[in-house]
């Protein structure tokens, strides 16, 4: 039942929210104090060892629609949970419309329910939701780039749905049944058939352009960047999760590990050239989503039990870091006047210094030092992949990190008088409390002894000398400006981009069959 | 045949998309694509002789598979807010800049503020 409820209460939160304006606040509480009963009932249910199942209408399996608390989808929701409260806190005293919380709600609710969702066309129904939803938050306070940014996500968005919704054409002209569940039973009794190829290739590519693919998702920089802070945090640490939740149950039923596995090094080396090269702190927080969302691939991708919990303990160290790193900056901006690197040197001043204390907290998560959130998910991870070469990309990728973060240094150590708001201060601390404590934190989802294995000395130095190589890459070539192409993520462009991506990742499924 | 007839439109769609500047057309194009899957999705509910899935007393019969139409149906319904949704904000952006070409609203955009240009320290 906690299944159902999660995002039918949201929805309902969601209506009272506009119908009773005034009493937002106490429905808010509400809102996150019920969440919060009802995922530890799906914890403690998922803690004895068999995950809530729930079919829909109680019609057999197959037919009705079904939902699953399981490890992998009470992963995701807690981070729902988590991040709902930060952005609560964040906006609490922001004078904002009341339908700002109705689609607050809505998103939350959706990404509950896409969390659990096992079938295909109601994992459809929640992605436009989702993207409906998010559209609208983008493009909130009407700004001219805003809603271009968030023209250009919906019409992506809405082909790669088109994309998705052929696919489960194809599946259910083949087996009658959209239950993964059920899929996976089916597709092992007869594996290789051809339009498994084409079935998986149309399902992969309509998620990837949700879930922070690189040469699928080229509407993210600029609908990250551009949206409000709040709205920033959710879409970057929660709402392309999404995706990546879906390219998960995918690759339960589908042979995509080799495709995870190429999707997610060229999204990871590409955004993180990518960012280095931008100067908008924004932007380049949206690039480093990409960037990160290759290191989630790469573990999912790699098919070992260590390499998937890794990728599952990154999908909630990146929920946090990088919302608190959009919600820092987001300020950060607005005191400063902008969020060009520049401008926020020169009125570094104007920052507050509890506004800073958690940017920097969150650099420090993002950068992998020892003992934070993003050393411990990515030590996990490593310690799962198979083959060296996928170790070198990841370490290739957290030296980009590093060298694309050192930008930021002279905005971190820099003195101000001004006070951040408390009820801010509280969203900085429930997040950044997350990342320092991720540690403990993360042994309710992997055992104590790959929890251990993590903080030894080989991963500390690995992660030093990362930090150390990257600070140095940045002092050699900080001053070069590389020509990237940016055509590819204009509207004209992305469309084509988004079909040869498709062909790509049918050429890499049927190299791995 | 309808299958394949789905997916010329959704090529061609996608072609549309691509080639053609303006955003009304590019939002028709994007139509095309939706449409082309729902067409799809109706060519494998496809049963020749299926009566409507209701089935009365002491009926027999072929009946056509309800999953598909309920498909196509709540697909129609999606495509439709985000359709309506688009041409909103399109209706926005013309009010603004008096042009349905993205290319010339990139443009005013990036004049309005240019903050990529801004020399790096």
């Amino acid at each position: 039942m906690p299944l159902i409820l999660l995002p039918l209460l949201r929805f309902v939160f969601a209506i009272l929210s506009i119908s009773f304006a005034r009493a937002r606040k106490p429905f808010t509480i509400v809102s996150h104090l019920v969440d919060a009963a009802l995922l530890s009932q799906l914890v403690l249910t998922l803690g004895r060892g068999i995950p809530e199942l729930i079919t829909v209408g109680g019609t057999p399996a197959g037919i009705g629609i079904s939902m699953i608390g399981d490890q992998i989808g009470l992963t995701f929701a807690v981070l729902a949970w988590v991040l709902s409260v930060a952005v609560s806190a964040y906006t609490w005293r922001d004078q904002l419309r009341p339908y700002f919380f109705l689609l607050l709600n809505l998103l939350i609710g959706a990404c509950y329910a896409l969390s659990f969702t096992t079938d295909l066309f109601n994992a459809y129904l929640l992605f436009e939701l989702s993207t409906l939803v998010s559209f609208l938050l983008v493009g909130y306070q009407r700004r001219p780039r805003q809603i271009w940014a968030s023209l250009h996500y919906l019409v992506l968005s809405s082909l790669g749905m088109s994309i998705f919704l052929l696919g489960i054409g194809v599946v259910y002209a083949h087996c009658g049944c959209l239950d993964l569940a059920v899929l996976k039973t089916m597709l092992r009794a007869s594996p290789g058939e051809p339009w498994m190829l084409l079935a998986g290739s149309l399902l992969v590519a309509g998620i990837a352009v949700k879930a922070g693919v690189f040469i699928f998702s080229l509407w993210l920089p600029s609908a990250h960047a551009r949206a409000m802070p709040a709205v920033s945090a959710l879409l970057s640490g929660l709402v392309i999760k999404m995706g990546v939740v879906g390219l998960f149950r995918l690759a339960d039923v589908f042979p995509i590990h080799l495709t995870l596995i190429v999707l997610g090094a060229i999204t990871g080396i590409l955004g993180i050239i990518y960012a280095f090269n931008t100067h908008d702190i924004k932007k380049l927080l949206a690039f480093h989503t990409l960037s990160q969302i290759g290191y989630m691939l790469i573990g999912f991708g790699a098919a070992t039990e260590v390499a998937r919990l890794g990728a599952l303990s990154y999908v909630v160290a990146h929920g946090l870091f990088k919302s608190l790193l959009f919600l820092t900056i987001g300020e950060a901006a607005a005191r400063a006047g902008g969020s060009h690197l520049n401008t926020l040197i020169e009125n570094r001043q104007n920052i507050p210094r509890g506004t800073r204390i958690a940017l920097f907290i969150g650099v420090l998560g993002i950068i992998g030092l020892p003992l934070l959130a993003g050393f411990d998910a990515k030590a996990i991870l490593e310690d799962g992949l198979p083959t060296m070469a996928l170790r070198l990309i990841v370490i290739l990728v957290s030296v980009g990190t590093v060298a694309s973060f050192a930008k930021l240094s002279p905005v971190l150590f820099s003195r101000s008088t001004c006070r951040t708001d408390r009820s801010r201060i509280l969203a900085y601390a429930w997040l950044g409390g997350g990342i320092i404590l991720f540690w403990p934190l993360s042994l309710l989802l992997v055992s104590p002894a790959i929890s251990l294995h993590a903080l030894s000395a080989p991963h500390i130095v690995e992660a030093l000398a990362v930090i150390a190589v990257g600070g140095s890459l940045y002092l050699l070539i900080r001053k070069k400006r590389f020509q990237l192409p940016s055509e590819i993520f204009r509207l004209e462009t992305s469309p084509l981009i988004i079909l040869v991506g498709f062909f790509l990742v049918y050429a890499l499924m049927a190299l791995g069959q | 045949m309808a299958a394949i007839v789905a997916f010329i439109l959704f090529g061609l769609g996608i072609l549309v998309l691509v080639l053609r500047r303006d955003l009304v057309i590019k939002l028709l194009a994007l139509g095309l694509v939706n449409a082309a899957s729902i067409l799809f999705l109706v060519s494998i509910g496809d049963r020749p002789g299926a009566r409507a899935p209701i089935q009365g007393p002491g009926e027999m019969g072929i009946l056509a598979d309800p999953l598909p139409q309920a498909l196509v149906l709540s697909a129609i319904v999606v495509n439709f807010a985000i359709l309506a949704l688009a041409l909103v904000f399109v209706m926005i952006l013309v009010e603004r800049y008096h042009s349905t070409d993205s290319t010339r609203i990139e443009q005013e955009m990036a004049r309005e503020i240019d903050e990529e240009e801004t020399p790096c320290l």
